[in-house]
């Protein structure tokens, strides 16, 4: 295409410590509209800090954060990071949906409650607005005849692709999400896995951190490869995954297989 | 004659004294406990402190003696208040104690992934507190919040000793009169009643909460 692609997530020098223990040790990133990146790494390598600190569920030692081409943390003359004020911090996130590795659905809500919550109660529309955008989205992730049942009824598979429906149903530009599928039974991670590409090839712009190495190299536009809290190599994933420069990429490669 | 009817007629008088006790503490103490267990849990220090010394105080001393405490400070200081009045200012606060610690409990059951979920949704804390912790808050609290408020229902029993006519005053006084026992077992059938009714009670909360994790 040529044109210029808009930047959707930049970090910049993103330093973070719990503790002593420093977690990150300035991570540099873009996410372009409309790409997948994929995180790969092995545990304790930082991904999940990395994601949790473009919403804001961490903090940021020091660093810049800049979404949709506005700082979210912005480091300041001193050299200190601060963030934006309350209002557009909150405005910058409403751009960014999440999914946990644990699901996270409100239990005491049917899945259509669930989906409805966000977009009633935080952007104050009204049921009549929402429920047809509600519906679309079960019916896109196959789960338009569970939209009454409570979370506790749907198996893992199911549980998570609701939990996908109810971060789109706020309408986001952005899709965050960490290890999807660690915590299903291998046989569940394949309808989870296709939702996550349906939704890739509706060009929505996507950051997973994934095991999944396979969904990795054939949906992620690029791969970025972290351990001890440094991004160790990155690239289109044809090169990484057949011919990565770094011992340590080659040797974390060979242990997935 | 004055039969058995005259009898339970006499304490059906004492038993409105000890509805009335109940009622009135525990509609009061359950929003104030919650009150105060999101004070504890708050992140300003002072009143997080503060409320722990609360709670610390109310649980640490005998009810008797805040009943008895309430009952001859107020009108040292000025305050007049009706005997009931006194009483359910000790029960109030005592039971807001108690209950307060329930709830932290209850609220600190509710895992963090339910928090991080509803911020990344964009809900305030307000909102994530009142729509998502304390709806399943609720649902973990029942059992404990059943059991208190069967204690409850014995502890009104208390206030005998601030000479009001509740359900076992009105009992030993016909007792002491009658040389008869039989008020005593009467009062025992009223009390098992509330509790059967309050046991029910909770029952049908627990299966209305418990339909989401079945
Ligand atoms: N809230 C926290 N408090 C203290 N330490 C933390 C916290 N969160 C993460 N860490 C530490 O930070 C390091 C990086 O954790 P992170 O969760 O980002 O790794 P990860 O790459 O996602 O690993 P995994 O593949 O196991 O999920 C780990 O050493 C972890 O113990
Ligand atoms: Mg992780």
């Amino acid at each position: 295409m040529g044109d210029e692609q808009e930047i959707m997530v930049r970090l910049h020098q993103i330093h973070k410590t719990f503790g002593s223990n420093e977690v990150l040790n300035g991570i540099d990133l873009e996410v372009k509209k409309g790409e997948v990146l994929a995180i790969i790494g092995p545990s304790g390598s930082g991904k999940s800090t990395t994601l949790r600190c473009m919403n804001r569920l961490e903090e940021v030692d020091s660093g810049s954060i800049e979404i949709e081409g506005e700082f979210l943390a912005e480091e300041n003359g001193e050299g200190v990071t601060e963030y934006a004020d309350s209002k557009t911090s909150r405005r910058l996130l409403a751009h960014m949906g999440m999914v946990f590795q644990q699901f996270n659905l409100f239990p005491h809500m049917t899945v259509m409650q669930n989906l409805l919550e966000a977009p009633i109660h935080v952007k104050k529309q009204s049921a009549d607005e929402v429920l047809p955008l509600a519906e679309e989205l079960l019916r896109k992730v196959g789960l338009y005849d569970k939209r009454d049942s409570y979370p506790s009824r749907l198996s893992g598979g199911q549980q998570q692709r609701v939990a996908i429906a109810r971060a789109l149903a706020m309408d986001p530009d952005i899709m965050l999400f960490d290890e999807p599928t660690s915590a299903l039974d291998p046989e569940l991670t394949g309808e989870v896995l296709k939702t996550m590409r349906e939704l890739a090839e509706d060009h929505m712009t996507m950051v997973v951190v994934t095991h999944e190495m396979a969904f990795a190299r054939e949906v992620a536009h690029h791969v970025i490869f972290m351990a001890d809290g440094g991004i160790i190599e990155e690239g289109a994933p044809d090169k990484l995954f057949s011919d990565p420069e770094e011992e340590r990429t080659k040797a974390f490669l060979q242990n997935m297989l | 004659m004055n039969g058995i009817t005259d009898t339970v007629l006499l304490m059906l008088e004492g038993t409105e004294t000890t509805l009335e006790i109940f009622v009135i503490t525990l509609v009061a103490a359950l929003p104030l406990g919650l009150l105060a267990s999101l004070g504890r849990i708050s992140k300003l220090k002072p009143l997080s402190r503060l409320i722990e010394f609360y709670i610390w105080l109310m649980r640490g001393t005998p009810l008797m003696l805040q009943l008895l405490f309430v009952y001859f400070a107020l009108p040292m200081a000025g305050i007049m208040l009706p005997d009931i009045g006194a009483a359910l200012l000790a029960f109030i606060l005592n039971y807001a104690a108690y209950f307060a610690e329930i709830f932290r409990a209850g609220i600190q059951g509710v895992s963090r992934g339910q928090y991080e979920a509803a911020r990344t949704l964009g809900m305030t804390y307000g909102q994530t507190m009142r729509r998502i912790v304390i709806p399943q808050m609720i649902r973990h609290v029942l059992p404990p919040v059943s059991n208190e408020t069967i204690n409850l229902v014995k502890d009104t029993s208390l206030v005998y000793i601030l000479a009001m006519n509740d359900l076992l005053r009105v009992a030993r006084t016909i007792v002491q009169r009658e040389f008869d026992m039989t008020p005593f077992v009467i009062a025992a059938i009223f009390y098992l009643a509330m509790t059967f009714v309050l046991t029910w009670g909770f029952k049908k909360l627990e299966a209305y909460y418990g339909k989401y994790d079945m």
